[in-house]
C-alpha cells in the first residue's frame, strides 16, 4: 500500500519536451515510474525516452488512460496546463513549476477542488515510495536510493531539498520512508501538511511521520490542530527551521516564497509551541529529531508515546 | 511582494480610470514650490517611501501656498522615513473632503481567496477598524470571476452606507477589483478613499503591492516595482546580486540579504536547508554576517559571483558553504566557483576558515576541488546542524574565544 501514488499508477507528463522534464523523465522510469505518455503543445508525434508525445492532454487520456500528471511547463503556461489535465479528468497533478504567479495558483487551486482533483504543489520536487520504487517528479534525482530506502517513517516537508536530506538521514539512522511528500515551498499549495496527515494516518505502512516546517503560513498550527483534535494519531516528529528570520524586521521570504513572518503570523515560536502543546515531539535540531527517533525505536514505535 | 511607490500607484490606477488628485512627484524644494503654484490653492506634501503610517510620521504635510510647500518639501527631502531616505516627494491638490471611506483588497493565501474589505469611516488604521471602530463588511470572490456591482452595492450597504454614494461606490469598487486582477496585485488599499462634498469620489492614497512572481506580464511596470527588504533600501551588495541574476536569469538563483555585523560569510542551499543553517550557526555561537544562498543547478560564474559578494563585505572572517542532499545542483560546480572566489580574494585556509558541507551531484570530484584548496570538506555523514557547529569551532579555533563584536541579525 502507498500514499497518493503506486507502481501501477498511469503517469503523463506535460512539458515532456522540455530540458528538464526530459531528464525527469527518464529517471523516473529507471525507478520503476509507469510514465505512458507526455503532453507538449505542436510537438505531438514525437518520442522522449520512449515515452509517446501528443498535442493536447484529451489525445493522451484517450490512448492511456494515465491518472496522474507531472506539470513541468513555465509559469506562465501553468494555469492553462493544470486546467486542460483537469479537465481532461486526471485525478493528482504534481506541479514542479516554480514561481507560479499567485492569482494562477489560486485559480487553479480553486478549479481542482471543485473537480475533486488533488494537486501537490506548485514547487514541489515530488513524492517517492522507496517500498514501490515509484516517484513523481524530480525527488532524488537519478539515485533516490542514495536517500530513500523503504521503511516506515513518512515525511512531509515544505522544503524539496530538506526532503532527501531528511530521507538521507534517516537512512544512516537506521529508518527508511514509506512516502515522503514535498508538499511545495509557495503558500498557495494544493496539498498542505495537513491534509496529508489522513492518508499516513490510513496507510498501515506508515508508523510516524516527520514534519519539517518554515515560517510563514498556518500548515504547522493546522497540522496541531489535527493531532489535537485526534485526525493524526501516529507520533509526528517536527523541526521548524528558521527561527532567526523573528529576530529581522517583518516582510522578507527567506528561501521560499512562502517563508516569510507578516502581522506578526507566521512565527516558528508559535508553530512549535502549538505542536508541543498537542502532543507532537519537537525537535530543536537535526540532532534532536534522531534522538526522538532513535527513542521511537526503542519503544517500538507505538501510538501512546510521544508526548513531549 | 514588489512595492510600488504611491506616485506610480496613482498614475497606473488613473490609467485604469480610478480618480485621484492632480499631482507631481518632484525631487526639489523649488520644483515642489513650482508644482503647488502651477495647481493653485493648498496642497499636499507626501514623502515618497514604500512605508505605511507615513502621517504619523509627520511624512505628510499640508501646505496652504507654493511658498509653504517648498517650506514643507525641503523638511522631508534628505530626512529618513522608515528606513528609507526621502529623495522625491508627492505634491497633490488638498481635495476637500465630505467623507472618507476604506477599501482595501487583499489575496489571502492562508485562505485560498481574495478579499474585499469596505469601511464607511476611511482614514482610520484597518488595524482601528478591525477593533471595530466603524462599520466594515468584507466578500470573499471565486478566483477568476469578475466582481460585478450589485455586489460591490451590497458589500457597501452592509458596512453602512445609503444614498446615491452607494452605486458610485460600486462602480468604483468593481473597477479596483478588476484591476487589482489585471496588475497581479496582493494589495490594494486605498484608504482613505474621499467623497467630495459633489459626491465624487478620489483615491487620496493608494497602497499597491504586486506579486513579485507575475511581474514577467507587466513590461511596462519595470524600473517602478521596489523588490527588497522591507525595512531598508538594498544595498550594493545586494544590487550585486540582482544584476548577477539579471546577467544569468536562465541558470540558478543567486539570494543575498546583508545583515549587520557579523563574521562569517553564509553561502548555503536550498531554501529549507538554509533556514536549519543558519539557525544551527547561531544556536553554536556563530555570528553570521550575511544571508546567502545559491541553488538551482547554477553555473560556476554565477557561483563565483555571489561568493565574492559574499566574501567583501567588511568584517567577514571565515566561509561556511553547506546544501542539503543535492538533486540537481553539482558539487563539483560549486566547489570550482566558491575556490576561485576564495582565491581572487586571497582569502585561503588555513588562514581564512571555510567549511563546506557539500554532498549530492558529482560529490568525489567537488571534494577533490575543495580539499585541494585546503577547505575543511564534510559529507553526508556529519549532519547540516553538526557542519554549523563544526563552522564556529573552526572560527575559534583561528580567531580565539569570545572575539570580534557581538553583532546579531
Amino acid at each position: 500500500m502507498a500514499i497518493l501514488l503506486d507502481r501501477d499508477t498511469r503517469v503523463l507528463v506535460q512539458g515532456i519536451t522540455g530540458r528538464e522534464a526530459r531528464m525527469v523523465t527518464a529517471h523516473m522510469l529507471a525507478y520503476g515510474t509507469a510514465v505512458v505518455c507526455g503532453v507538449t503543445p505542436g510537438r505531438g508525434g514525437e518520442q522522449v525516452a520512449g515515452v509517446p508525445v501528443y498535442d493536447t492532454v484529451a489525445e493522451a487520456v484517450a490512448a492511456h488512460r494515465p491518472a496522474a500528471a507531472l506539470v513541468s511547463v513555465p509559469p506562465a503556461a501553468v494555469l492553462d496546463a493544470a486546467l486542460e489535465a483537469i479537465d481532461a479528468g486526471l485525478r493528482l497533478l504534481l506541479i514542479a513549476t516554480e514561481r507560479v504567479p499567485k492569482h494562477d495558483a489560486l485559480r487553479l487551486l480553486y478549479a481542482a477542488r471543485t473537480a475533486g482533483v488533488h494537486v501537490i504543489g506548485p514547487n514541489s520536487v515530488g513524492l517517492i515510495n522507496p517500498g514501490q520504487r515509484v516517484k513523481l517528479g524530480a525527488i532524488g534525482g537519478d539515485r533516490p536510493e542514495r536517500a530513500f530506502v523503504p521503511g516506515r517513517i513518512g515525511v512531509i516537508s515544505r522544503s524539496g531539498g530538506m526532503t532527501a536530506e531528511l530521507g538521507l538521514m534517516l537512512r544512516r539512522h537506521g529508518f527508511g520512508v514509506s512516502t515522503a511528500v514535498s508538499v511545495g515551498g509557495d503558500a498557495l499549495i494544493g496539498t498542505p501538511p495537513a491534509d496529508l496527515l489522513p492518508l499516513f494516518q490510513a496507510d498501515p505502512e506508515t508508523d510516524a511521520v516527520v514534519l519539517f516546517g518554515e515560517p510563514g503560513t498556518r500548515f504547522e498550527e493546522d497540522v496541531a490542530e489535527a493531532l489535537a483534535d485526534g485526525r493524526f494519531s501516529k507520533p509526528l516528529l517536527a523541526l521548524v527551521a528558521g527561527r532567526f528570520a523573528e529576530s529581522l524586521p517583518e516582510g522578507t521570504a527567506f528561501g521560499h516564497a512562502a517563508a516569510i513572518i507578516r502581522g506578526g503570523s507566521g512565527r516558528p515560536s508559535a508553530k512549535l509551541a502549538a505542536l508541543r502543546q498537542a502532543g507532537a515531539w519537537v525537535a530543536d535540531d537535526l540532532d534532536e529529531l534522531f534522538r526522538f527517533l532513535d527513542a521511537l525505536a526503542s519503544s517500538g514505535v507505538h501510538h501512546e508515546t510521544g508526548q513531549r | 511582494m514588489a512595492r510600488l511607490l504611491e506616485h506610480d500607484a496613482k498614475e497606473i490606477l488613473a490609467a485604469r480610470g480610478i480618480p485621484v488628485p492632480r499631482g507631481q512627484a518632484v525631487p526639489a524644494a523649488e520644483a515642489a514650490r513650482q508644482v503647488a503654484s502651477a495647481l493653485g490653492g493648498p496642497v499636499v506634501v507626501k514623502a515618497l517611501v514604500p512605508v505605511g503610517k507615513r502621517g504619523k510620521s509627520g511624512a505628510v504635510r499640508l501646505a496652504a501656498d507654493p511658498e509653504a510647500a517648498g517650506d514643507a518639501a525641503a523638511a522631508l527631502l534628505g530626512r529618513e522615513v522608515g528606513g528609507f531616505p526621502v529623495d522625491r516627494v508627492l505634491v497633490e491638490e488638498a481635495v476637500p473632503v465630505a467623507q472618507e471611506r476604506y477599501l482595501a483588497i487583499t489575496l489571502d493565501a492562508d485562505d485560498r481567496t481574495v478579499r474585499v474589505l469596505v469601511g464607511r469611516e476611511g482614514g482610520v488604521d484597518v488595524e482601528e477598524l478591525a477593533r471595530g471602530e466603524g462599520a466594515i463588511a468584507w466578500l470573499e470572490l471565486v478566483p477568476g470571476e469578475e466582481m460585478m456591482p450589485f455586489r460591490a452595492r451590497a458589500l457597501w450597504q452592509s458596512a453602512g452606507v445609503r444614498g446615491p454614494a452607494l452605486p458610485r461606490l460600486a462602480q468604483l469598487t468593481a473597477a479596483l477589483y478588476r484591476a487589482f486582477v489585471e496588475l497581479d496585485a496582493e494589495l490594494l488599499e486605498i484608504n482613505p478613499l474621499a467623497e467630495t462634498a459633489s459626491g465624487e469620489l478620489v483615491a487620496l492614497d493608494a497602497v499597491v503591492a504586486l506579486d513579485e512572481a507575475a511581474l514577467f506580464r507587466h513590461p511596462e511596470l519595470a524600473g517602478r516595482v521596489l523588490i527588497g527588504p522591507a525595512w531598508r533600501p538594498p544595498t550594493a551588495l545586494e544590487q550585486q546580486v540582482d544584476a548577477i541574476n539579471a546577467a544569468e536569469p536562465y541558470r540558478g538563483s543567486a539570494r543575498y540579504l546583508e545583515l549587520e555585523g557579523g563574521d562569517i560569510g553564509f553561502l548555503c542551499g536550498g531554501g529549507g536547508a538554509s533556514l536549519l543553517l543558519f539557525d544551527a550557526l547561531l544556536r553554536a555561537g556563530g555570528r553570521p554576517a550575511n544571508y546567502a544562498e545559491i541553488g538551482g543547478n547554477p553555473t560556476e560564474t554565477k557561483v563565483a559571483a555571489l561568493a565574492r559578494v559574499v566574501l567583501s563585505k567588511p568584517g567577514v572572517r571565515g566561509l561556511f558553504v553547506a546544501h542539503n542532499l543535492t538533486n540537481n545542483t553539482q558539487v563539483d560546480v560549486l566547489a570550482r566557483g566558491v575556490v576561485q572566489a576564495l582565491r581572487e580574494a586571497g582569502r585561503l585556509p588555513p588562514d581564512f576558515p571555510v567549511v563546506a558541507r557539500e554532498t549530492g551531484v558529482n560529490e568525489a570530484e567537488g571534494r577533490a576541488i575543495f580539499e585541494a584548496a585546503g577547505v575543511r570538506w564534510l559529507g553526508e555523514e556529519v549532519t547540516l546542524s553538526e557542519a554549523a557547529r563544526v563552522m564556529v569551532q573552526a572560527m575559534r579555533e583561528r580567531y580565539g574565544e569570545g572575539d570580534g563584536d557581538s553583532a546579531r541579525p
